[in-house]
């Protein structure tokens, strides 16, 4: 057992930097659920073998993917044909795939996708993706080799808060830069604008749709990059709330949430559903009172910040599919925009994620904090916790997380 | 003959009424997406925006068993539908009754010429509109969708026609205002060396929206918009043996490319990756190019890769930057990836305010170039892909300060 000061005296980046300023390859340890087409891994991985589009460019970063394990092979596995193409070895074990079969760490950053395979679901209706699990075994290979190295977490850090501060908490003690999170607060945003530095936020609403607990994460996530540039950053979170149901509107008809806000976000939709998919006509989806027929099953997750600001992250499924924010600025008015999602196949999108990954694992410095998704983690987890009580608003004295935001704004504009 | 526009009234006074008069209306069809703006409203800048002004009278002029145009007369009273041109101007009455003009001549059963140019019949409408303009002894503003006709003549005549007779005129695509990606605009007085769309569809269809894409950014350069002196186009292998003698410059497809967000994947399995020569050959069927030199020297080339991508991606060498200038026309487009076509939403704002403002909001010269432009690329391909001298095209302006484009 390495002992902190005895892991920190025999530290970490310092190899890591050295091979980053020498001009070779930043080598990368990919560890993944599965690698099947589409499949995160896949989207993100192959961005580093082959290249990515970049600021007008067809990006080819300086990393060389040395290893890859994959937890399970369903029908369709890419994994085997990228080692024979690429020149790298699949591991059975994440330690071999770490070491490249040797018995020290063999790599300078640590690629982890644990989005989409066949995991179970538990009773919040959470998919028990085993990233805690993974990044246990990648954290024993640091310890056990003396050196640590960079980390990227895709998606939020694990299912549970206590898993996630836990990740968090190792990358702290061993001081490896951690990145995580969606691609939904990197990518392009239609119109192109950021929350102003500082800004007074009095009330927000961000709009998505899709399933728990995959597509509210990134509907957190694009929200909470927004919100954290508030004046005196980040200070966490005092109370979660998730209402279903006609709740949710009456929620709006009481200004619990802002049906003006709500409109305003909408404003920003290109796929309105309803009658916008029989005919093509344009519909104030807000003002025609035409959203509780379109979305049998709303869901509201109020989110109160310690500070005072209060939040609604509005799940509208049956409304529009694509996620939109927007928010009173106390001096400057509204402010709204779609965090765009790209099509498939291509996801662009995720190539905005990838670069800010190549950066950490090629500079390695994390270009935004880590905490933001440890936040967002926790946020989802307590507001499905409270759809699990009957809606009951749950105190969050564990989401108490304060940090600052990265002063530049780290979405793609290039 | 000199007839002086009517003033256009505050719409504090009162609001404006206007006509439409479309080739069809039915779902995805260009005048549903432009008249239900104005009947309906739309998202925009952060609000539902309902255009101050009123759709009081429509024409259409093929009504099949998808048409919706009854639908919506039936949910918006306040707009009549007539069965002339005349009758929808003078909402039935004997002078023109209308604040402007909304000409949608796209879409539609029209026939096909042999040189693949559908005759959509914008300048007989035209005719028509100008007739009770003449006979009312009164202009009013008009908007003339897409390209203003195949036929480069009538084009002609229609820009000498709203010059002589002193009415705004706007026309064009949803391209040059709508949204990019990145939401960047080519600086005023740029020294362009080159420049290159790389886009979908078909010819005398979206090679108009590609020409429009490139020409609002090239007006932009030193000196304005020249004219332009020749055009060539390539198709098939004549294509793909001027890709390889450099007809156009590589590095500029390549950058076009990697802004699209729609690049066909030539290897199965990857998702997202960059197709070699050989690739895009194999991708793609029927590739056609244009390539054309403007009066000032500048080369300029719009290329249609159907199969390799489904955007509109531009690309440009500057000659004060070593990085070359590129951004998507980002269109929303409903074929599964959004239900709006909300590129639709900036080209109704712009002609709301050319309606209050009697004034266009971008040059009538560029669409009546990148219609000359579009017709003799049709042309080009007809007569054996020869290069043609454009005398004709030797239109010369200057583009609006303002950038149009959708930033907010």
């Amino acid at each position: 057992m390495v002992t902190r000061r005895e892991f920190l005296g025999s530290s970490a980046l310092l190899p890591f930097a050295a091979s980053a300023q020498s001009g070779s390859p930043v080598r990368v340890a990919v560890v993944a659920t599965i690698y099947t087409y589409l499949s995160h891994a896949q989207h993100i991985g192959d961005r580093f073998l082959v290249g990515y589009p970049n600021d007008g460019t067809w990006h080819k970063p300086n990393v060389r993917v040395v290893s890859l394990y994959v937890d399970q092979k369903p029908k369709g596995d890419l994994s085997e044909d990228r080692a024979k193409e690429f020149g790298f070895r699949v591991y059975p074990t994440i330690a071999e795939g770490l070491c490249c079969g040797g018995d020290r760490l063999a790599c300078d950053a640590v690629l982890i996708v644990g989005e989409h395979g066949d995991y179970p679901r538990n009773e919040k209706g959470q998919i028990l993706y085993p990233r805690y699990e993974f990044f246990e075994q990648c954290i024993k290979i640091f310890k056990d080799s003396g050196r640590a190295v960079p980390v990227y977490n895709d998606k939020h850090l694990s299912y549970s808060f206590e898993k996630a501060h836990a990740m968090v908490a190792a990358s702290k003690q061993l001081g490896f830069p951690m990145l995580a999170g969606s691609s939904l607060p990197v990518t392009w945003r239609l119109p192109d604008v950021e929350m102003p530095l500082g800004a007074h936020i009095e009330d927000a609403v961000m709009v998505g749709e899709g399933g728990s607990d995959a597509m509210d994460f990134h509907a957190f996530e694009a929200m909470q990059c927004m919100l954290e540039r508030r004046k005196g950053g980040e200070t966490g979170i005092k109370s979660v709330q998730l209402l279903d149901g006609d709740k949710v509107w009456e929620a709006g008809k009481s200004g619990i949430w802002s049906e003006e806000l709500l409109s305003s976000a909408l404003s920003r939709s290109d796929t309105p559903l309803g009658l916008t998919v029989k005919d093509g006509r344009t519909q104030d989806l807000v003002g025609s009172g035409v959203l509780p027929s379109l979305v049998p099953h709303p869901a509201a997750y109020l989110i109160e910040y310690r500070d005072g600001l209060r939040a609604a992250m509005l799940m509208l499924d049956g409304a529009v599919q694509d996620f939109n924010f927007a928010a009173h600025v106390r001096g400057v008015g509204l402010i709204s925009t779609q965090f765009l999602l790209s099509p498939t196949p291509n996801v662009t999108y995720s190539a905005c994620l990838v670069s800010k990954i190549e950066q950490m694992f090629t500079t390695g410095v994390a270009p935004y904090r880590v905490e933001r998704t440890l936040l967002t983690s926790g946020m989802l987890e307590s507001c499905l916790t409270s759809r699990l009580q009957a809606s009951k608003r749950l105190e969050t004295p564990h989401l108490a997380i304060s940090y600052n935001p990265p002063s530049e704004s780290q979405y793609c504009r290039g | 003959m000199a007839i002086v526009g009517t003033p256009v009234q505050s719409s504090e006074q009162r609001r404006l009424k206007l006509a439409a008069v479309t080739t069809v209306y039915r779902k995805y069809s260009h005048a549903q997406h432009i008249v239900d703006r104005l009947l309906d409203g739309y998202g925009w800048r952060g609000t539902y925006h309902h255009p101050s002004m009123d759709l009081v009278s429509l024409y259409v002029d093929q009504v099949g068993p998808d048409d919706l145009s009854r639908e919506r007369a039936a949910r918006h009273p306040e707009m009549k539908i007539y069965p002339t041109i005349a009758e929808t101007l003078t909402c039935g009455g004997s002078k023109l009754a209308v604040d402007g003009v909304v000409l949608v001549g796209e879409h539609g059963n029209y026939p096909r010429n042999e040189k693949g140019q559908t005759e959509y019949p914008r300048y007989p409408f035209f005719e028509q509109i100008v007739e009770v303009f003449r006979s009312s002894n009164r202009t009013v503003p008009l908007f003339s969708d897409k390209h203003l006709s195949w036929r480069w003549d009538w084009a002609k005549h229609m820009y000498d026609t709203s010059r002589s007779m002193n009415f705004p005129f706007q026309a064009g695509s949803s391209l040059p205002v709508t949204w990019r990606i990145p939401s960047i605009e080519m600086p005023l007085g740029s020294q362009i060396q080159e420049a290159l769309c790389i886009c979908y569809g078909g010819v005398d269809s979206y090679d108009f929206h590609g020409l429009e894409t490139v020409q609002c950014m090239v007006e932009r350069r030193q000196g304005g918009e020249t004219g332009v002196r020749w055009m060539q186009a390539y198709r098939g292998d004549k294509f793909w043996q001027a890709l390889e003698n450099r007809v156009w410059p590589e590095d500029l497809m390549n950058a076009a490319l990697c802004r699209s967000h729609t690049l066909t994947p030539a290897r199965q399995g990857f998702n997202d990756i960059f197709p070699t020569h050989d690739e895009m050959r194999r991708l793609v069927k029927n590739p056609v190019a244009y390539t054309y030199e403007h009066e000032d020297g500048l080369r300029s080339t719009m290329l249609l890769m159907n199969g390799l991508v489904r955007d509109f991606n531009f690309a440009a060498r500057l000659k004060t930057q070593p990085k070359l200038f590129s951004t998507q026309m980002y269109l929303p487009m409903p074929d599964g990836r959004t239900t709006l076509a909300d590129f639709f939403s900036p080209l109704v704002f712009h002609m709301e305010q050319m309606f209050l403002m009697g004034k266009t909001q971008y040059p009538i010269e560029r669409t009546l170039l990148t219609t000359g432009l579009t017709a003799v690329g049709v042309e080009s391909l007809y007569r054996d892909q020869s290069r043609i001298e454009t005398p004709h095209l030797a239109i010369r302006y200057e583009p609006s300060h303002e950038s149009t484009f959708e930033r907010s």
